[in-house]
């Protein structure tokens, strides 16, 4: 048996959202979440005739779709099925909505958002002030949030953080009430019976065919295993995994870290196989545009660039290569001719003429922006009027919407920033030049 | 015409493209968490899936200029208008039930 007795000890509420895209346009539609059958569907060019982003219980229940992954070609067309386009914005805004409410029962410094729909809650001080038990206070957060948004919300209970995790992922999906409830005490019956590794949280089927190598298939092996083994094997993701199948978590939310090395980027899927290399740059010059006015907006510059191209199907079979990837160091700067033009010769050195299918664009390296390095090769006067004209252009967007002042090329063949303007994380609903 | 009105039109004209077999309708929600009107033009071809595609919400929560907006949206087009969550609730001119019946879905 494991002594828990120097392990930390709280109380931890992981709380998601049942179906979130899904319930926040059924409620909105005055249609209750739990029994109408709807699926928000992207339609958007790059698709490929539209994936599905969200999809209400009962209809998983009654077509077997799955979130993320279903393809418009696998929805019946079943005239019982509402399908809606996806709203971003409006999505993002609810979740900002639901944090509000959980800071009624945690200090903020105890709360954690880990996803658009999943925030993690330690009321291990406060709990006591909201009712007789955690599960009680869960079911009264569970209550306020649905009747003041009208949104089902799911419960993981732990003495620590992977426990609500898993709590939440293995039990509470399937309960009755929405609560599921780990604790030390509870960790055999509850964590080991796990027969397939891949229903545990971080466990994917490479980390799953990597253990089933190793002669573990499911938590109870992955608890009996010798530790220092395990980690010999795997590294320190053994250790991690040894101590999930024994429900322990060392990890204190209000000390939070910050990334070590900040990057900024964007990235695109083509809505068609781009050939033609001045087509390519368009698009390569658009992101880097669009990275270039986040740093600014930021207040950041970036020493160092990198490029990522993504071929198509085709051209990567002949290719023998998926795409290539560079970075590159520059000077510390966030103007788009700069950093542009480090893209385009990124893209020159590499490209030899295969079809395209995905731009990445990505900076790091990010310091502040505290002034402008000039240069001994041309006028002062020209440098500082060419940053200046940058800050013109995002500040006329913020003031009028991005499409209001577009560069020319934008709108020659091939071009895509006017179009994918109104997307958020490449769906439907607002600015993403922010 | 009021901007409310005129973002509803818009788009609904834009939306509705009278393609034969399909029956196309506008839905009204009353949303009481939001304290708005949510507006949808709603379209189905027989025997598939139904689309609903938001048009505006208006977010003066009152029946009396809710009232004003549909009058102005009836002067413009003859599509049906379902009303979902307006159950129990009367127009204020005519003391006429806004939803007969609740949906067994809401």
């Amino acid at each position: 048996m494991m002594n828990y007795q120097n392990e930390p000890h709280g109380v931890f509420f992981l709380i998601d959202n049942k179906s979130f895209y899904a319930s926040v346009e059924a409620v909105a539609r005055g249609w209750n979440p739990l029994k109408i059958s709807l699926v928000v569907m992207s339609e958007a060019s790059n698709t490929n005739g539209g994936l599905v982003l969200a999809t209400s219980p009962e209809a998983k229940k009654r077509y077997h779709l799955q979130a993320n992954v279903s393809r418009a070609r696998e929805v019946p067309q079943d005239p019982q099925l509402a399908v809606v386009p996806p709203r971003m914005n409006l999505y993002i805004k609810r979740n900002l909505q639901i944090n509000d409410i959980f800071r009624r029962f945690v200090a903020n410094e105890d709360l954690m958002p880990y996803s658009i729909d999943e925030s993690i809650l330690d009321l291990t001080h406060s709990w006591q002030l909201f009712g007789k038990s955690p599960r009680d206070v869960a079911v009264r957060i569970q209550k306020t949030v649905r009747r003041e948004l009208g949104l089902y919300t799911t419960v993981g209970i732990g003495d620590n953080p992977v426990q609500a995790k898993l709590a939440l992922d293995l039990y509470a999906k399937h309960d009755t009430d929405l609560i599921g409830e780990i604790h030390y005490s509870t960790v055999p019956e509850k964590i080991w019976p796990v027969n397939h590794l891949t229903d545990v949280w971080g466990i994917a089927h490479r980390t799953a065919d990597h253990l089933n190598r190793l002669g573990i298939h499911n938590m109870y092996e992955l608890a009996h295993v010798d530790p220092y083994e395990l980690k010999g094997e795997m590294g320190l993701m053994g250790q991690q995994l040894y101590a999930m199948a024994w429900g322990i978590d060392r990890s204190q939310l209000n000390k939070r870290r910050g990334p070590k090395n900040a990057s900024l980027g964007n990235s695109q899927v083509l809505p068609r196989d781009y050939v033609k290399q001045k087509e390519i740059e368009t698009v390569i010059k658009e992101v880097g545009e669009q990275v270039a006015s986040r740093l600014r907006h930021h207040h950041k510059q970036a020493g160092c660039v990198s490029l990522g191209i993504g071929f198509s199907y085709a051209a990567s079979e002949a290719d023998g290569r998926g795409g290539f990837h560079q970075e590159m160091r520059i000077a510390p700067t966030d103007q788009n001719g700069e950093i542009v033009a480090a893209l385009i010769r990124l893209f020159r050195n590499n490209w030899d003429g295969q079809t395209v299918r995905n731009v990445a664009v990505y900076t790091s390296r990010l310091c502040a922006s505290t002034g402008l390095q000039l240069n001994f090769f041309e006028p002062a006067q020209a440098q500082i009027k060419r940053a200046k004209t940058d800050h013109v252009v995002d500040a006329i967007r913020d003031r009028f919407g991005f499409t209001r002042l577009v560069y020319a090329s934008s709108l020659q063949k091939g071009g895509t920033a006017i179009e994918r303007a109104s997307l958020v994380g490449g769906h439907n609903g607002g600015n993403a030049y922010e | 015409m009021n901007d409310d009105l005129k973002l509803i039109t818009e788009r609904l004209d834009a939306g509705f493209k009278r393609l034969p077999q399909v029956r196309y309708q506008v839905q009204i929600t009353d949303d009481p968490y939001d304290k708005t009107y949510n507006f949808f033009l709603n379209y189905q071809h027989r025997g598939q899936r139904l689309k609903s595609q938001p048009l505006h919400s208006i977010r003066q929560y009152r029946l009396t200029y809710l009232e004003q907006v549909v009058k102005g949206l009836r002067e413009h087009t003859k599509l049906s208008i379902e009303y979902v969550g307006f159950t129990g609730q009367r127009w204020p001119s005519n003391q006429r039930l806004i939803q007969s019946r609740r949906l067994n879905v809401e």
